[in-house]
């Protein structure tokens, strides 16, 4: 990117590059509109998490939880849980956005999910903030025009959250998780973190998320240290 | 209520998007910190899709018939053969359903 493009140009640039992840999660979108619907939600509370929140897995947990009569602390904290992977992403990106304007930043960091991070990362151009907005609010507008999608068709087609939309989850977690397994460390990291995640599913334990997360970040710094000191 | 716990969920969301690009926050996090917390995106990558492919009804699924299984298997080896993120989910959502609906009507 050259300094002759303006900033019209990088925002089509963003949204054009991110593109394939904002089709990607449109499956997901439906699922969270459908699951909002089915488990009797409004339309406009539906609509409201997506607008708002603007995190997939938190608002899929907190629905779901809602529907199992769950306690507002108890909702909010699991989101605590389950969101504080975000603060890795603004210490990650620190350096290019503190210092921009408040606007700027609370922009950039509204729109801040996993798929924008990855994107960021693996983008090799210079940082550019018009490129990066183009792209969080084009994969924001597809989210919620995804959601909005399911909460019109869980209307008409109650058994949507049946067909296994869920899956477009899995299919796009994998998709970003292949390209960075290229060492030792980060597979130990992978099954430490899916074990300890399979474990804590079957007997139900509050936190898993967490606790799955902090074992493979564990396990998977211990291995890189263990391998460290073996070479070095 | 529920605008109540919107708010909350928002506030709590953007907080933890939004805090480490404030630059009036003095806490520098050492290279140690950092190497442990590189490892935050597989792991949570990780610990969101295990459950949903090994674990069904609160039972665990080792069963090649698994369709979540399958489909993940198809994802990994599509990405890793191609790297084209959206023809990699195309393809195991589509090889998903189609197994699972065979599955159903078979």
């Amino acid at each position: 990117m050259t300094e002759t493009v303006s900033p019209l140009q990088q925002i089509l640039a963003g949204t054009r590059l991110i593109l394939p992840l904002t089709i990607a999660v449109v499956p997901w979108g439906i699922l969270v509109g459908a699951y909002g619907m089915e488990s009797g939600l409004s339309a406009l509370h539906t609509q409201l998490l997506s607008l708002s929140v603007f995190a997939g897995a938190s608002q899929l947990v907190a629905i779901g939880m809602l529907e199992s009569g769950a306690s507002m602390v108890s909702i909010l904290l699991t989101t605590l849980l389950i969101t504080s992977r975000h603060f890795l992403y603004g210490l990650a990106l620190r350096q290019d956005i503190q210092g921009l304007p408040v606007y700027w930043r609370a922009a950039l960091g509204f729109l801040l999910t996993d798929e924008l991070f990855v994107f960021r990362r693996t983008q090799q151009q210079r940082f550019c903030r018009w490129f990066l907005i183009g792209a969080g609010f084009s994969f924001y507008l597809g989210w919620n025009l995804a959601t909005l999608a399911g909460i019109l068709a869980g209307q008409y087609l109650p058994d949507l959250t049946a067909l296994g939309l869920d899956f477009a989850v899995v299919a796009i977690f994998i998709a970003l998780l292949v390209p960075i397994l290229d060492n030792r460390s980060a597979w130990v990291c992978v099954l430490a973190s899916a074990f300890m995640a399979v474990l804590t599913h079957l007997f139900q334990l509050p936190g898993g998320l967490l606790l799955s997360m902090l074992t493979g970040m564990g396990c998977g710094y211990l291995y890189s240290e263990y391998q460290r000191g073996k070479n070095g | 209520m529920m605008e109540l716990l919107i708010l909350g969920m928002t506030l709590i969301v953007f907080f933890s998007r939004y805090l480490f690009l404030e630059p009036r926050l003095p806490i520098q996090p050492g290279p140690r910190l950092l190497h442990f917390l590189s490892f935050s995106i597989p792991a949570v990558l990780a610990a969101v899709i295990a459950p949903m492919i090994f674990v069904q009804d609160q039972a665990l699924m080792l069963d090649p018939m698994n369709p979540y299984l399958l489909g993940a298997i198809v994802a990994a080896v599509c990405m890793k053969q191609t790297g084209k993120t959206l023809l990699t989910v195309t393809l195991s959502l589509s090889a998903f359903m189609v197994y699972r609906f065979l599955l159903a009507s078979g």
